[in-house]
């Protein structure tokens, strides 16, 4: 008997024995992922990172109403964590056969471990791993939210989830039957994980802060449903501002109804700037030798290009006749760019093919219109017609998109292309980010290149500035801008496109502009774009009266000291 | 009518007390994972030595059982009392049952079997004592038969002898729902009945009949009919259930041991997945432990033991002390048979101890009294022949010389 025993233990240790450790490899093996921290996000408070999203552990509170003693754990939630209730216990303890129910979410630590010491039976404590956004609403549209399954969505967050992420690492290892590890066996592996960065952002709190407020004050009083305003550093490129007005909270990011409120209207939306466009058409021009503020030619108030008639704006009768470039960027004439850029061509009379080439070469390669700008946010390209597209009225829509019509592009791009014309003629890449923070150093960020391209002269530049000074004049008059700042910007009203076609009944108004200490070069490019469906929002009213609060919101903020 | 004393066996010897300290060794290791388990399953708050601490106490009783047996205490005055053993034995038993359909806090009950005496800090287990008495009293029954003559009989033999099994069985089995016991108790007369004299054919015929009473025992219970079909489904490889659970763990245990095991304090499966890890299923996680190497070796010292039981049995020139060591001898091969068959799967679970191994104080202590007699009865042997013994006073093998009380050295 002893040797049908030995012989049975033979079979299972030595002629089995892969079997059985395949079969306890199944049984004991415990793999967990060990969760990475997401970073946190920080903008600037003067010199110093500031948090505006940060990670909170919190618990939701689960009972089983068919044990769980109803007046116990009812009590116990109103005196620690009241705020965080999230049924009507009288409800729940009345529906038959529930043996489940979430009674409180999002309780902070402390709350929570205060609730588990009192011991009531039946209940259970789940841990979350929470975004807290400390500013609560401000720059929503910049920073996005975190889903439910810990990706990041829109914004901040959204782009550049694969660093706030990290990477979870992974814990294999022999566990009792309580799943609790065990330190006995040799196949155990732990990848710690890797956790992910805190980003620190361009973004100047208080200043962004104060711009949202102001904002806020101008939407409220306006037509306009909507506005975005974004302000940039000429001279680097960064960002200093980016709001997207109405807000919405982050933190409760699933109270939204309509999804476009997660939209970054600023690089996510290309849209027609309209007459803003003309510091493009007329930089060119300018930077081409072709033309300067003084050049003038015959204005009739109309052209008929390609058969389509283009109308000015502006049609008052003074203006008909010869006037000089400078009066027609000031009174926004569509013919005065559409002369910019026959003037390109070499021909005063039409335009032609090297004249869209020249157009081309500057608004696409050189103020990078119509594509990625490569900040670190989700952006859209935008559209430029290419000066060989086979299509009819090629000209007509060039001389469309010396205006800013016929052609769509991202806030951001219109901002970065400014800039280079105002800030000496380079253009810089925009950026969001600062760098990545550790040890409390931002170490800077190298996933952003400047593109740093001198693409227009110092000359061309000082003409456009003087120019787009020249069209705030009255402004200094009024007291406005006050004196001793070199202030200076250019409006835009597009007809909005409503099923394919422009529409009279909806216009979208922009404003850009510059502010800085006078004969210096521009310190901030504020630009502002306001819409509503169904409103005629002009660039000249609200958003340049939006843009005359926030320059000199600007001027204080930043102490740029008046020339004396 | 003895023998010369000469110088025990030392097989027996060191077989018992290496096996236990073994026995304590694996306690050691997977003690605190028992304890562990517990207090996580059942918020229960075991010291993580508690079982070590237990069965080192179990061990030092035992040890002092053992050699009380062995020198101190004369087998021919337990032979003496063995009716009073006997009935001692069956009253407590008895008592037992009482207290325990009386609902008395004396009696601890386990998953609803009521099998021990709860006396304070320590529990005590009448079974075990039954096991003992019976071979005591099956020893002197037998041997007064057999004087008589009436070996066979069915008035002189059968009868008392089915009404003491009968009723020892009934509060074993129905009482305590101890069905190991039962299997060790009928083991127990079987053994010893074989070596009585007793023609084969009523031999046989009284194997036939209980193997039908326990088939019959078994069909009509779905407790135990469930654990037949978790055998069998575990032999054919069938799909695991809630039943083959122990089985199906107790072969992983032993499979993963492979050749030279895991090493001690490296048994997973005595983490909670394995049930009964230090009682009944100590042999699997011996077999994770040390391995089939580890398993041989503890299989050949029990052979060991066994087979000097059997030369002793064999060699005792008086017929009560051979029929009590064979007793002794149906016993340990029963528990061991038993136990390591049910771990291979080779016999449906029966939940019966490992002797000397398993965690247990009650069934140690009984069993190592029973082997120290043996052990005392060593001495006496008639063929033996020992460098110690005095050859000159040797008288032969029916002399009547008796042996004088010094103590071999």
């Amino acid at each position: 008997m002893l040797a049908i025993i030995l012989v049975r233990l033979f079979f299972i240790q030595i002629v089995e024995h892969g079997h059985w450790v395949m079969k306890a490899d199944e049984q004991h093996t415990l793999l967990e992922t060990i969760v990475a921290k997401r970073g946190e996000i920080y903008m600037m408070e003067g010199e110093k990172p500031a948090p505006v999203v940060l990670n909170q552990t919190t618990y939701q509170i689960i009972i089983d109403p068919s044990v769980t003693n109803q007046d116990e754990i009812k009590s116990a939630l109103e005196s620690y964590a009241k705020d965080y209730i999230v049924v009507d216990f009288d409800e729940i303890y009345h529906t038959d056969g529930l043996r489940y129910s979430i009674v409180a979410k999002n309780v902070p630590r402390e709350l929570a471990s205060q609730i588990s010491e009192l011991g009531i039976s039946a209940v259970w404590f789940q841990k979350n791993n929470q975004r807290v956004y400390p500013e609560n609403e401000m720059a929503s549209g910049l920073l996005g939210f975190v889903n439910a399954d810990g990706i990041g969505q829109y914004g901040v967050e959204g782009s550049l989830n694969h660093l706030l992420a990290g990477k979870d690492g992974l814990l294999k290892t022999t566990s009792d039957i309580n799943n609790v590890a065990l330190s006995i066996g040799n196949d155990n592996i732990k990848i710690p994980a890797e956790d992910g960065k805190d980003i620190v952002l361009s973004i100047d709190r208080s200043f962004e802060r104060g711009i949202e407020e102001i904002a806020n004050e101008a939407l409220a009083s306006s037509a306009a449903t909507n506005v975005a305003v974004l302000a940039m550093d000429p001279n680097t490129g960064e960002i200093l501002a980016m709001a997207n007005l109405p807000n919405y909270n982050p933190g409760n990011y699933g109270n939204v109804t309509d999804s476009s409120a997660y939209i970054n209207y600023t690089t996510e939306v290309p849209y027609e700037p309209a007459s803003i466009c003309k510091s493009f058409a007329f930089s060119a021009a300018i930077n081409e030798g072709v033309m300067t503020p003084h050049t003038t030619y015959y204005n009739q108030g109309y052209e008929i290009i390609d058969s389509e008639t283009i109308n000015n704006a502006e049609k008052r009768a003074s203006l008909n006749g010869y006037i000089d470039i400078q009066t027609a960027l000031y009174w926004s004439l569509n013919t005065g760019s559409i002369y910019a850029l026959k003037l390109l061509g070499n021909n005063t009379e039409s335009i032609n093919q090297q004249g869209r080439e020249k157009l081309y070469d500057y608004y696409y390669n050189k103020f990078r219109l119509g594509q990625a700008t490569g900040i670190e946010l989700a952006e859209a390209e935008g559209f430029v017609w290419s000066p060989n597209a086979e299509i009819y009225g090629l000209n007509a829509a060039y001389a469309n998109m010396t205006f800013g019509q016929n052609l769509s592009l991202t806030m951001v791009q219109v901002a970065s292309a400014f800039s280079a014309i105002v800030n000496g003629g380079i253009y810089h890449t925009p950026t969001v980010v600062k760098g990545t923070l550790k040890n409390d150093k931002i170490i800077p960020f190298e996933q952003t290149t400047d593109a740093e391209d001198k693409i227009l002269s110092d000359e061309t530049s000082a003409t456009m500035r003087g120019m787009l000074i020249n069209n705030r004049s009255s402004k200094v008059l009024w007291g406005i801008d006050p004196p001793g700042y070199a202030i200076g910007g250019k409006t835009g009203t597009a007809q909005a496109i409503k099923d394919g076609a422009y529409t009279m009944d909806e216009f979208i108004g922009s404003y850009i502009g510059f502010v800085g200490t006078e004969e210096e070069l521009p310190k901030i490019v504020i630009m502002v774009k306001m819409w509503g469906e169904g409103q005629k929002i002009e660039g000249n009213k609200d958003p340049m009266s939006l843009f005359d609060s926030l320059s000199n919101y600007a001027i204080n903020y930043f102490k740029i000291k008046p020339k004396v | 009518m003895k023998n010369r004393k000469h110088k025990s066996d030392l097989i027996i010897l060191f077989a018992t007390l290496g096996l236990m300290a073994l026995g304590l060794i694996i306690i050691y290791a997977i003690g605190p994972m028992r304890a562990n388990v517990l207090n996580s399953t059942y918020g229960t708050d075991y010291d993580s030595n508690f079982f070590f601490l237990g069965q080192l106490r179990s061990v030092g009783l035992s040890l002092l059982a053992f050699f009380a047996a062995f020198k101190w205490i004369p087998y021919k005055y337990i032979k003496k009392s063995a009716k009073i053993i006997m009935i001692t034995a069956l009253i407590l038993s008895v008592m037992l049952w009482i207290l325990a359909l009386a609902g008395s806090s004396l009696a601890r009950c386990e998953l609803g079997e009521c099998r021990w005496f709860n006396l304070g800090s320590i529990s005590f287990q009448p079974a075990e004592f039954l096991k003992l008495a019976l071979v005591v009293y099956l020893a002197d029954f037998l041997t007064r038969k057999k004087a008589e003559g009436n070996i066979g009989k069915w008035k002189e033999f059968w009868f008392p002898l089915l009404i003491i099994c009968g009723v020892s069985l009934f509060l074993v089995v129905i009482a305590q729902g101890d069905l190991g016991t039962g299997v060790a108790l009928i083991s127990i007369v079987f053994g010893m009945l074989l070596i009585s004299g007793i023609p084969a054919r009523q031999y046989l015929i009284m194997v036939a009949l209980v193997l039908a009473v326990a088939v019959g025992a078994v069909m009509t219970s779905s407790h135990r009919m469930e654990r037949v079909d978790a055998w069998l489904t575990t032999l054919s490889g069938g799909e695991s259930t809630d039943s083959t659970y122990h089985i199906e763990n107790a072969i992983l245990a032993i499979g993963t041991g492979g050749l030279f095991g895991v090493g001690v304090g490296n048994s997973v499966q005595a983490t909670g997945y394995l049930p009964e890890s230090i009682n009944d299923s100590v042999f699997a996680i011996m077999g994770e432990t040390f391995g089939f190497m580890g398993l041989f070796l503890i299989i050949l010292v029990f052979g060991a033991l066994l087979l000097r039981m059997l030369k002793v049995a064999e060699n005792s020139p008086d017929t009560n002390d051979r029929f009590f060591v064979i007793g002794v001898f149906s016993w340990t091969l029963a528990q061991v048979v038993v136990n390591i068959m049910a771990m291979t799967s080779l016999v449906p679970v029966t939940g019966i101890t490992l002797p000397l191994l398993s965690y247990g104080g009650t069934s140690m202590i009984f069993i190592a009294f029973a082997i120290g007699l043996v052990l005392q009865l060593s001495c006496y042997t008639s063929r033996e022949v020992n460098k110690n013994e005095d050859i000159s006073s040797r008288r032969g093998l029916r002399g009547a010389h008796y042996p004088n009380r010094r103590r071999s050295s």
